[in-house]
């Protein structure tokens, strides 16, 4: 299979040319740190070719020898033009400098990009560093990578509080969000009000709404590749900071100067300390606190071999006793061996382990009791290579190979005494995966992507498979038969190829046109029928009675960059998405510890639209951007809503983004950011009955999501104060600033939901009892912060 | 749910901001009433009450029409018929008394409602399940971050017959007065909370035996609640069977109607009709909804003296 695709593509492949070629390859680096410039550029003027720096830092490009003028460039660093007569093969690694006319961070280059949004055949893709991360605005003052994405086109939440994000579209539970290549199954601290990225050891994001390159699968809306930093391989550095909910503190330093670096970073949360002597719950043994421990190391064994560690571990504890209440936490380990065979061949082989899991315990004494845990836990092998075979051709092939491991529920409960074991049975997966892509440019106009991804998913005993009876759809299934699977016996299998492509056609120097389509295909899913996504939501398995989730996106695009500089970059897209056996519940499913969970589960079909405008302003003490996108996403299930389509609970028509950054002068910068969101939808009863003395909700149209909650709308603001760079005359040696917020400055009441419910006061029984409606702010005030940060 | 979104507020809120919620006055779309037949039946030696009302409109509340001149008719099927009667009332009750020392069904019959109204026949099938006597009731000081230090916590024990699939419902009177808020409904499959566990022939589980507690907000500070039950209060527990439909019915009731607000918005399920085991038998004829279940009953009661 693998050897038939990469036939086929090298097939593709525009003709080997005859005239002596050579390779120019190498690193680009950060002259102050060492850190690799991932999507750092590098174009040759006399070829009108370019190459970007990967993941790695690393690039490489093949033209007829000849004397070049070579332009390195990043946005917010110095350019470097180097003069390169191109006899042989070269490496030249490269170490560009931050900007010295930069004033602070605010002010992003004007660097022409030849490689950037218009000429690149990307689509549908948004890239997020650090220092622009850090100036947004952030609730409680806490710079957070997944609220930031939510300031972009394609991209909405249910509201605040909510764990992930939806991506054009899609569920929670369709985006996977990497770590350094491990999954990381809940991005969530506390709920879903911070995340678990730590910004300290954190450089770089990448979201892929749509135009998913080959390379990556396993969920059908966006990935979100978070790329952590490799660590100070020039000095050693301590970076921190107090803020209002976490405190933070990383060390990073050369492991031998040049040859290797590591970085370690930690935070906790420490209000529950605070607020200790004052709260009767956490007097009483109780605790609320969440802490990650990020890290990571690099080593250089030869010009050739790079191997990188990195990990993460974070824990989240709610306990309200001493020994009762819960936590969850996730935990990653990678490792990656980078190898280069030669000037044109790149190849990495990643390792990785990551698991997901909680833990309940109640009960205050040994007789009675319940503890309850649950985790996913994977092991992943992924090999890559990319093949840059010229400068029109670049080549990646590789394969996956993830098995999974699922612990859906180990209960242990005694109740007077007596023990009870209510375990569900464990999983066993395993997903393979194989993929080739080309991106090919066809002379100056057009270039392509192209891939393809195959992949598949197995389940392995032992394990007990029931089949279920048929019903009204919107009834519990009740398993009829079953069979028993040995372990190791293989119980099913499921087989997907997943074409994947993306093209662009150059108008000018200035604009472009993009199409894409891409398949994608997901075999786990994520069952949660609340509003927003709980840490105690399990991952469950494809298996004989839910089918892999299916996704078809097709996606145009015009993108053009505007000023004599480049200094604005404008797009549209707009994309059509349409998705099968998407998982839906009956009403009352059963979610947690039901060994028949697979007979409360529905399937149907989705179809999302939108159209996305952005405009960002990279220069000038002003710059920042705009967001709009206009949406609709609805389900058909059978069984819910009539069987009509139905809007989904993150449906919003409109949504409206504008962040901003101004720098006032040498110290002082301020930040704000403003979101306009359309009401999400919401089910409203027509009528009402008794039954018991209790008061029932009813809708004579048995309908859902029927109606909006008002319209969503927030400023928040921020101000830096850069500490004094100067003491005494002397240049001081730690950096430090301090930034003020305020979230929600008009303080208003954004409704995340309505609910409706009887009259809690006790009614004496035959007494009509009052029914209301309420509107929930999970945020109703105005919320201020501030935190000091620094470096030494 | 194991814990209750209130606590999880409470426990948020220590972080520096909290939620809020304000009564609003939605438009509602406005609907012809339904019927429903509330026929929740038991075995107590009493007068056995079925209801026949129409949905109003949500926010009405006016006492339910009531929906008179049926035929309103159980049938065993021993083929032994019971004729539940208009109580003259217009308010839609039909009753059946029990002479003296009688009471309604027997464990393991299975019973068959009929409703005749307005030219339409509705039906429903139900059976009376086994239950389970409370053994004893138990006041204790206990640490319960929902009641304040040092609150006597009354607790029932009882064991759930041996045989997997015992459905029960719970209810508590205190000083004769039902706990019966939507958040102090209580059902229970074997002794523990849902189908998924094996809590088989056991004890009830701790949150089972502890929910006959009532939970009243302080007059005085709504942030507290009243300790549950001070001396010279009297609990009575009764242990009600229900069919494994009425079960998931009732679990469904749970979901729709302990709607709390605050952080607990964050994991709302959505509104959804609950079920109902009430049938048109003309398919395409009128809505109905309600239910039908006929209890065994066991209980016992205790007064508190320190």
């Amino acid at each position: 299979m693998n050897r038939l695709l990469l036939v086929t593509l090298f097939g593709c492949t525009s003709l080997i040319s005859i005239a002596q070629k050579h390779t120019l390859s190498g690193y680009i680096k950060d002259a102050s740190s060492g850190e690799a410039l991932i999507g750092a550029t590098l174009f040759i003027k006399e070829a009108n070719a370019g190459a970007v720096a990967n993941a790695y830092g690393f690039y490489s490009i093949t033209v007829p020898s000849a004397s070049y003028t070579v332009i390195y460039s990043f946005v917010g660093f110095e350019k470097i033009e180097k003069q390169i007569t191109l006899e042989s093969d070269q490496r030249i690694d490269i170490e560009l400098r931050v900007e010295a006319t930069q004033l602070s961070e605010v002010v992003v280059s004007a660097k022409e990009d030849p490689l950037g949004k218009v000429q690149s055949t990307e689509m549908s893709t948004q890239e997020l560093d650090i220092r622009t991360i850090r100036k947004i605005p952030a609730f409680l003052g806490e710079v957070d990578v997944i609220k930031a994405l939510q300031t972009l086109p394609g991209i909405s939440t249910v509201g605040e509080g909510a764990s992930g994000y939806n991506s054009r579209g899609g569920s929670v539970g369709q985006n996977l969000i990497l770590l350094d290549e491990a999954p990381v199954y809940n991005s969530s601290h506390m709920l879903g009000f911070f995340s678990v990225f730590n910004p300290d050891a954190v450089i770089d994001t990448k979201l892929y709404k749509g135009a998913i390159p080959a390379q990556f699968g396993g969920r059908l809306s966006s990935i979100l590749d978070v790329r952590m930093k490799e660590g100070n391989s020039k000095k050693f550095e301590t970076t921190g900071g107090i803020g209002t909910i976490f405190s933070r503190l990383a060390f990073e330093g050369p492991i031998l100067k040049n040859k290797g670096s590591f970085i370690v970073a930690a935070r906790r949360s420490y209000i529950d300390v605070l607020a200790r002597p004052f709260v009767k719950v956490l007097k009483d043994g109780g605790a609320l606190n969440f802490y990650d421990l990020t890290a990571k190391a690099n080593y250089n064994f030869s010009e050739r071999d790079r191997i990188y560690l990195s990990g993460y571990f974070g824990r989240d504890n709610f306990l309200f006793s001493k020994d009762q209440g819960f936590s969850w936490g996730n935990e990653t380990a990678t490792v990656r061996w980078n190898h280069l065979f030669n000037r044109k061949l790149f190849s990495n082989i990643t390792g990785v382990y990551s698991e997901y899991s909680y833990k309940l315990q109640f009960g205050d004494d040994d007789r009675n009791k319940f503890k309850w845990n649950s985790a996913i836990t994977n092991y992943i092998l992924k090999p890559s290579m990319t093949y840059f075979i010229n400068s029109n051709n670049e080549l990646s092939f590789g394969g996956e190979a993830i098995y999974y491991y699922f612990i859906p529920a180990n209960t242990m409960g005694v109740t007077n005494g007596e023990a009870r074991n209510l375990s569900l049975a464990k999983k066993y997966n395993l997903e393979t995966s194989l993929y080739a892509s080309n991106i090919q440019h066809l002379g100056s106009k057009v270039s392509l992507e192209y891939g393809l991804r195959f992949s598949q998913f197995r389940a392995y005993g032992p394990d007990t498979i029931y089949n279920y009876n048929d019903t009204i759809p919107g009834i519990r299934r009740v398993p009829k038969s079953f069979s028993v699977y040995k372990s190791g016996q293989m119980i099913s299998q499921f087989n997907n190829l997943q074409p994947r492509f993306s093209a662009k056609f150059q108008i000018n120097e200035v604009s472009s046109l993009k199409g894409s389509y891409n398949r994608m295909v997901q075999y786990l899913h994520l069952i949660s029928n609340t509003t927003a996504s709980n840490p105690l939501d399990v991952w469950t398995p494809t298996s004989n009675n839910i089918l892999p989730e299916i996704g078809d996106q097709y996606a145009l695009g015009y993108f053009r960059t505007i000023g004599k500089n480049h200094g604005w970059e404008a797009s549209v897209e707009s994309y059509f998405r349409t998705t099968q056996n998407q998982v839906d519940y009956i009403p009352g499913a059963d979610l947690l510890i039901n060994k028949f969970l697979e007979g409360d589960l529905l399937s149907g079909k989705g179809r999302a639209y939108g159209l996305e405008f952005y405009l960002h302003k990279k220069t000038g003490r002003l710059n920042g951007w705009v967001s709009y996108t206009l949406a609709k996403t609805e389900l058909q299930v059978n069984g819910i809503n009539n069987r009509d389509w139905y809007p989904t609970r993150y449906d919003q028509r409109h949504n409206l983004k504008v962040t901003a950054f101004y720098e006032i002068n040498k110290r002082w910068s301020a930040s704000a950011n403003f979101a306009f969101m359309s009401g999400t939808p919401a089910t409203f009863p027509t009528s009402r009955y008794y039954e018991n003395g209790i008061l029932i909700p009813y809708d004579a149209y048995n309908s859902r999501n029927n109606v909006r909650v008002p319209a969503y709308h927030r400023l928040d603001v921020s101000l830096r104060l850069e500490g004094k760079r100067e003491k005494k005359g002397k240049v001081r040696k730690n950096h430090d600033y301090w930034v003020f917020s305020i979230y929600n400055v008009y303080a208003r009441q954004n409704p995340f939901s309505i609910y409706f419910a009887q009259d809690d006061k006790r009614v004496p029984p035959g007494q009509p009892i009052q029914s209301y409606a309420k509107q929930v702010s999970i945020i109703g005030s105005m919320v201020p912060s501030f935190s000091y940060n620094f470096t030494f | 749910m194991i814990m209750q979104p209130k606590t999880v507020g409470l426990i948020l809120s220590i972080l520096l901001f909290s939620s809020c919620e304000k009564t609003i006055d939605p438009n509602l779309q406005s609907a012809s009433p339904v019927l429903v037949v509330e026929a929740w039946l038991n075995n107590k030696p009493e007068k056995q009450i079925i209801q026949l009302t129409k949905t109003q409109p949500y926010f009405d509340a006016s006492t339910p029409a009531g929906v008179s001149g049926a035929t309103v008719l159980v049938i065993d099927d021993l083929n032994n018929a019971f004729t539940f009667n208009d109580d003259g009332t217009n308010s839609g009750t039909y009753q059946w008394t029990p002479l003296t020392g009688q009471s309604f069904g027997a464990v393991g019959r299975k019973y068959a409602l009929t409703v005749q109204v307005n030219g339409e026949t509705f039906q429903s099938f139900s059976e009376m399940k086994r239950t389970t006597p409370v053994d004893s009731i138990t006041f204790m000081v206990k640490p319960d971050f929902q009641f304040p230090d040092d609150s006597y916590i009354a607790e029932f024990w009882a064991t759930d017959q041996i045989g997997s699939g015992d459905t029960y419902w719970i209810k508590a009177y205190k000083n004769g007065v039902p706990l019966n808020k939507p958040s102090e409904i209580v059902v229970a499959f074997d002794a523990g909370f849902s189908g998924g566990g094996d809590f088989d022939g056991v004890t009830f589980i701790p949150p089972i035996r502890n929910a006959i507690n009532p939970i009243d907000a302080d007059p005085k500070n709504s942030n507290v609640n009243l300790p549950p039950y001070v001396n010279g209060d009297s609990v009575y527990v009764e242990i009600h069977s229900i069919t494994l439909e009425a079960f998931d019915h009732l679990q469904q009731v749970i979901i729709q109607t302990q709607r709390s607000g605050g952080f607990g918005a964050l994991f709302a399920r959505p509104i959804e009709n609950v079920s109902t085991n009430i049938f048109n038998s003309n398919p395409k004829g009128s809505a109905v909804a309600g239910f039908f279940n006929i209890s065994a009953v066991k209980g016992k009661g205790k007064k508190f003296v320190k």
